[in-house]
């Protein structure tokens, strides 16, 4: 795969926690020997539930955090020689909240213009007229620029956001669950207009979502998280179709489409999420798990990949 | 089927310095034993307020009045709060979206669990607890008597979600009212609340109200349904009548937004409405959801829009006829 504009190699990141006075640390592996490949102009979906690492993935590729071991590749250069700056040119965030994510005593031209300002780009004179074609792009009528955030509605806010990301022109946009915020009509809007902007700027996309209808609809591949493990990754057409994985299955399952008729999914999963801190021993996934034997109580599965899929589980599904 | 809650007229208006925010219009439904009734709407559309008028639990500037509020044949609309607070917890009671906020933080699951029984029963407080367990262990709780001396903070999202079910049911009412009771909770966990809800629904024969913005929820949870927009329920029916067959206009744009796993086209564009909610302050004619709406006309200004009804318990907003509707939503599918 020649053309992956970013990869990453084996990345883990530990957070310590304190055990309690006198007791010691602890150590939470968030996210646990992850490997990504994401090419050129495709959109990357990660799903999971909440605690599951997804988050910090964004958070190390975007070097908000620093990575306890493993490597990101960026076009070919490990991310963490590159600086900072130049990083967070070519790679940018959307949040999840739209309500906190903007600075409230901000104007929006100032909220949208700000990466303009911290990298110097252009006479300061141009930025008014970058500002105005980026707020035309996402769909923001002229007349919101002197307005502040609180004037505005939550799907106006999430293009205020997207602007902003947009605004460097970046090669990777890593979508945090952008529009769980939203309602219905105006997560369309906003979905539509990323499908649209993806076309325009030839974007690479990383959407985090716990809905996996906005993922299957948005995304060309997509990563299930388990315990800050990939468990499945596969085209999305191929996982949506056919999930290899018993938890890709039962996440699944638990989409509640619009459909009268068919009654609440019964997933077998039972509640317990276990507790990150102290991850079950063999397969992470097996006290939930209906298929586990004793060999998922002792030994962790390996990874194996085989046709552009890759499934960490000792009895996958054909 | 005995009916369980009334509701007709009502009407919530919050006084704000910008005008009277007509919150909730005119709202009418009414809730059987053993079934749900969902409420659904986008934020702001008036369904919480609705539910907290119920309750007579809306803020102190805000004003309800209501032509008719029963439930069980006993006058909600002039009660006293003297009484109400004996049917609050006790005959009505409410699971509140967001445990993490709606769980005091500085007592014991147990110590809340039991407070509505000791207000409204003569019981012990040891009956009280016991009482506490079985429901923590009803909804799925292992060791529930070690979590009655837990903490909100030590419990997990789920957990808490369950600990406020389980604290809905303490007196057994014959009607509860849940406001997005898993909108804060992961898929796979929501839709084990849900069964969970539904189990506990038909076991106690419960009459509820569903609060929900997430239409896959009240297709399989709900038996009937109101969609409110802007304060006002803009289309009533069977939950199979909506869903297969939404006639008002916002109806049928609410289906279009959703992308649904193997029936919409990754990538292609999903419907959207454009536009957004108007506030409703000051004096609202007409309908108001004409800004928004591909099939305005003149006449959707005039005031004489109103929930008209075609069938019973089947009734919508909207001056197109039903046949016109029909056809809009094979129109709109077809393109």
């Amino acid at each position: 795969m020649s053309d992956a504009v970013l990869q990453t190699h084996d990345l883990n990141k530990t957070y310590t926690v304190s055990a309690g006075l006198f007791k010691g640390k602890k150590f939470l592996k968030a996210v646990n020997g992850v490997n990504l490949v994401l090419e050129k102009g495709s959109v990357l979906g990660l799903v999971g539930e909440s605690g599951c690492g997804k988050s910090t993935v964004a958070k190390l590729i975007l070097r908000l955090e620093g990575v306890t071991s493993g490597r990101i590749s960026f076009d070919g250069q490990d991310i963490s020689a590159t600086p900072r700056k130049e990083v967070a040119r070519r790679i940018q965030p959307v949040f999840q909240d739209p309500y906190a994510s903007l600075n409230p005593r901000k104007s929006i031209s100032s909220i949208i213009s700000l990466p303009l300002r911290v990298h110097r780009v252009g006479e300061p004179k141009s930025w008014h007229r970058k500002v105005e074609e980026i707020m035309d792009i996402v769909g923001l009528p002229p007349r919101f620029r002197h307005s502040y955030p609180n004037q505005l509605s939550g799907g106006q806010r999430q293009r205020v956001a997207v602007a902003r990301a947009l605004i460097m022109r970046p090669e990777i946009v890593i979508c945090d669950e952008p529009t769980s915020a939203l309602d219905v009509s105006v997560q369309s809007q906003i979905l539509n207009l990323l499908m649209d902007l993806r076309k325009d700027f030839g974007l690479t996309y990383i959407v985090i979502s716990h809905d996996l209808a906005v993922v299957e609809h948005l995304a060309s591949r997509v990563a299930v998280m388990y315990l800050g493990r990939i468990v499945e990754e596969a085209p999305a057409s191929d996982l949506f179709k056919c999930p290899r994985h018993p938890y890709t299955k039962a996440l699944l399952a638990s989409v509640l489409t619009p459909e009268p008729r068919k009654g609440l999914p019964e997933t077998h999963l039972g509640i317990a999420y276990p507790n990150p801190i102290d991850p079950p021993a063999g397969c992470t996934f097996h006290p939930r798990c209906p298929k586990a034997t004793e060999l998922c109580q002792t030994t962790p599965p390996n990874p194996r990949s085989d046709a552009g899929r890759l499934v960490e589980c000792h009895f996958p599904e054909q | 089927m005995s009916m369980l809650l009334e509701v007709q007229g009502l009407h919530v208006e919050i006084p704000l310095a910008a005008g009277i925010l007509k919150a909730v219009r005119n709202v009418s439904f009414s809730v059987v034993r053993g079934k749900t009734h969902a409420l659904v709407g986008e934020s702001g559309c008036g369904k919480s307020l609705t539910a907290l008028a119920i309750m007579n639990l809306l803020p102190q500037s805000a004003i309800r009045c209501c032509e008719r509020l029963s439930f069980n044949g006993q006058d909600l609309a002039s009660t006293n709060e003297r009484h109400m607070a004996n049917i609050r917890g006790n005959k009505i009671a409410m699971i509140f979206q967001e445990p993490m906020t709606s769980l005091n933080p500085c007592y014991t699951i147990g110590n809340q669990m039991q407070e509505a029984l000791l207000r409204h029963r003569r019981v012990t407080r040891k009956e009280a607890l016991d009482r506490a367990v079985f429901l923590l262990e009803k909804v799925g709780i292992t060791a529930a008597e070690s979590r009655l001396k837990q903490y909100p903070h030590q419990l997990s999202g789920g957990l808490r979600q369950r600990v406020m079910i389980a604290m809905g049911l303490m007196c057994g009412p014959p009607l509860i009212i849940a406001d997005e009771p898993t909108t804060a909770l992961d898929v796979t966990i929501q839709a084990q609340i849900l069964s969970l809800l539904k189990g506990l629904q038909q076991e106690f024969d419960m009459g509820m109200i569903l609060i929900t913005h997430d239409l896959g929820i009240v297709a399989r949870v709900a038996d009937r349904v109101s969609v409110m927009y802007c304060g006002q329920v803009v289309e009533t029916g069977d939950v199979t009548q909506i869903f297969e067959n939404p006639l008002h206009p916002y109806t049928q744009g609410l289906m279009d937004c959703i992308p649904i796993p193997g029936k919409t086209q990754p990538g292609e564009h999903l419907g959207s409405i454009p536009g957004i909610v108007p506030t409703p302050i000051g004096d609202m004619t007409g309908c108001t959801f004409r800004n928004r709406c591909p099939f305005v006309s003149k006449a959707c200004a005039e005031s004489g829009v109103a929930l008209h009804e075609i069938s019973a318990g089947r009734a919508y907003q909207c001056l197109l006829s039903p046949e016109v509707c029909a056809q809009n939503l094979r129109g709109s599918a077809a393109i």
